[in-house]
């Protein structure tokens, strides 16, 4: 047998730990992962100074000659999550333009991520290499979580930033600090739930990224309600155990789904 | 042990088959030229074997294993169709990539060697999308060739490749069988440069394995002819053509005889019939003749 070839068996964790570095390696040389968190950050900065200067102001309605005075924010912490006393996920722009955009913000990233391997044909090099499919569905959702994390964190600076600057107040009235990090930290394990699914749409829809942005967009609308109503400024550790969960549970479902898609279906 | 068995295999789009039964053979130590037309099959099987496509029927073996190991898949390299690289990065963050995907260790050192085994160490800072074509087939080939691939899977390797590159892939095919354990599939259009290094051969069509054969019986099984000029070729064809089956002319300008004859017996004939032969010799058909032959049902 001194013919024979040996074939040494790569563990679970060396796997994906190469696959991690891979994605890692691209997320942090891809312009977009930048382009997003810049937009994160500058966003809130842009919208809070613009609707402060704003503040006050009246607009009439030529035709019935109604006159609207616009209201401003008045609070910092509007653009992380609703007060308490304030409608839960209304229709008000600040309920709506907050940091939860960044949830479909994400949505554009993991699209572009995954459809990038497949439009450079960089998935061919990929799965020759690693039968696992689960390998890649594991990787992706970690860079798409780590992004996701990273654009809340940028729009809570920026938030901070634009409060600062518009010199609104940073009074949290009968909540405190811990409910602010128990809101943010319940944000970020929620994050899991939206990246799995658009990771699930991502890998369906392969090279067509118009097909998996469009399709994550409308699938991720129909939970964007739910993120203001489970993680509200006033978050308790309860809030963050139930996103926890619900992120760990998503991400294994789903991403149990996107590794049956990817071994049932051509990857070219 | 064979590097590659394959039975039975088969692929259906919809109602069409692309692959229906195949049975294939790549020994270990084998440069395995893989021919067929236009939409034969060829990519189809290339991609089922490093299972980038599921297969609808039968087994494909790799080293004993079933192609889905990850053990041995962790040791394939592969160019199918266009190199898998991203446009926007330089060709050495393409490789790099690749290389942390093989976790390869000591990965910088690999990768520059790998370039300058494929002439493209000055070209590493280049955004991929700027390379020419060759430059990018180099490129592809460069991805396959890291992680010292145990079975190399290369569609069309040399499409685009200059003199130079074809010289050096040769180098490169010989170089990696050279221990006897590992092999290389090649598919190419290009006849003349496979048979050059290939040791084996498999020819497909309508996604069935029609032949498969070594270098040496393929050798042996290629006709040999007779090639002349003349003075006057009309009248030597004519003449030809009455006493003999198969005549034909080939590019050069010669005139072939594929029947079972000798250069002294066309010589005397001719001359009986006053034709002065300037130039004869005898000679085989290679692999491009041999395999157009098959397609049109011809002889061997």
């Amino acid at each position: 047998m001194e013919n024979a070839v040996k074939f040494e068996s790569v563990s679970f964790g060396k796997r994906v730990k190469s696959m991690l570095k891979v994605d890692f390696r691209r997320m942090l040389k891809s312009k977009l992962f930048y382009i997003l968190i810049a937009c994160a950050l500058v966003m809130p900065i842009l919208m809070t100074v613009m609707m402060s200067m704003m503040d006050g102001s009246e607009s009439v309605n030529q035709q019935t000659g109604e006159i609207t005075i616009m209201e401003g924010p008045e609070n910092t912490w509007q653009n992380i999550g609703t007060l308490p006393g304030e409608p839960l996920g209304g229709a008000e722009i600040f309920a709506m333009c907050n940091i939860n955009m960044a949830f479909m913000g994400v949505a554009v990233f993991v699209c572009l991520f995954i459809s990038d391997d497949f439009r450079s044909g960089y998935a061919k090099n990929l799965f020759t290499v690693r039968s696992r499919k689960g390998d890649y569905v594991i990787s992706k959702t970690l860079a798409g979580f780590v992004c996701g994390a990273l654009m809340l964190i940028a729009y809570f600076v920026g938030s901070v930033l634009g409060g600062a600057i518009s010199g609104l107040s940073f009074d949290l009235g009968t909540l405190n600090a811990g409910n602010l990090v128990m809101c943010m930290l319940a944000k970020i394990f929620l994050m899991p739930v939206f990246v799995s699914i658009f990771t699930l749409i991502s890998v369906s829809a392969k090279q067509k990224a118009w097909l998996s942005i469009c399709g994550s967009l409308g699938g991720g609308m129909l939970l964007f309600m739910m993120v203001s109503m489970i993680t509200p400024l006033g978050s308790t550790p309860l809030n963050v155990v139930l996103c926890l969960a619900g992120g760990a549970l998503f991400a294994l479902g789903l991403g149990a789904v996107s590794k049956i898609v990817l071994k049932k279906t051509s990857l070219v | 042990m064979n590097a590659v068995e394959i039975r039975g295999l088969s692929k259906n789009f919809g109602p069409k088959q692309a692959v229906c039964g195949l049975d294939m053979t790549v020994p270990m130590g084998a440069i395995y030229g893989f021919i067929g037309e236009n939409g034969s099959g060829k990519s189809t099987t290339e991609k089922m074997i490093c299972g980038l496509i599921p297969a609808s029927g039968g087994s494909i073996k790799l080293y004993g294993k079933d192609h889905t190991d990850s053990a041995v898949r962790a040791k394939l390299g592969v160019l199918i169709e266009a190199p898998g690289c991203f446009p926007g990065l330089t060709v050495w963050d393409n490789m790099m990539l690749q290389a942390t995907n093989l976790s390869i260790p000591d990965a910088e050192r690999e990768v520059v060697r790998i370039l300058k085994t494929v002439r493209m160490e000055g070209a590493a800072g280049n955004k991929y999308k700027n390379c020419s074509l060759g430059m990018k087939q180099r490129v592809g080939i460069a991805m396959a060739l890291l992680g010292n691939p145990t079975l190399l899977v290369l569609d069309e390797p040399l499409n685009g490749l200059d003199a130079d590159g074809m010289r050096i892939m040769r180098e490169i095919f010989c170089d990696i069988i050279k221990d006897g354990k590992r092999s290389i599939i090649v598919s190419s259009h290009l006849l003349g440069e496979l048979q050059k290094v290939a040791t084996h051969y498999g020819i497909i069509r309508h996604g069935k394995m029609i032949v498969e054969m070594t270098a040496d019986e393929l050798d042996s099984s290629c006709r040999t002819y007779v090639a002349l000029q003349s003075g006057e070729m009309n009248k030597t064809k004519m003449l030809l053509g009455c006493r003999y089956s198969r005549v034909e002319e080939d590019e050069a300008g010669y005139l072939r005889v594929y029947d079972m004859t000798t250069p002294e017996e066309i010589v005397s004939y001719l001359y009986e019939n006053g034709i002065c032969v300037t130039e004869i010799s005898t000679d085989k058909i290679g692999l491009e003749e041999y395999y157009i032959d098959l397609m049109n049902g011809g002889k061997k």
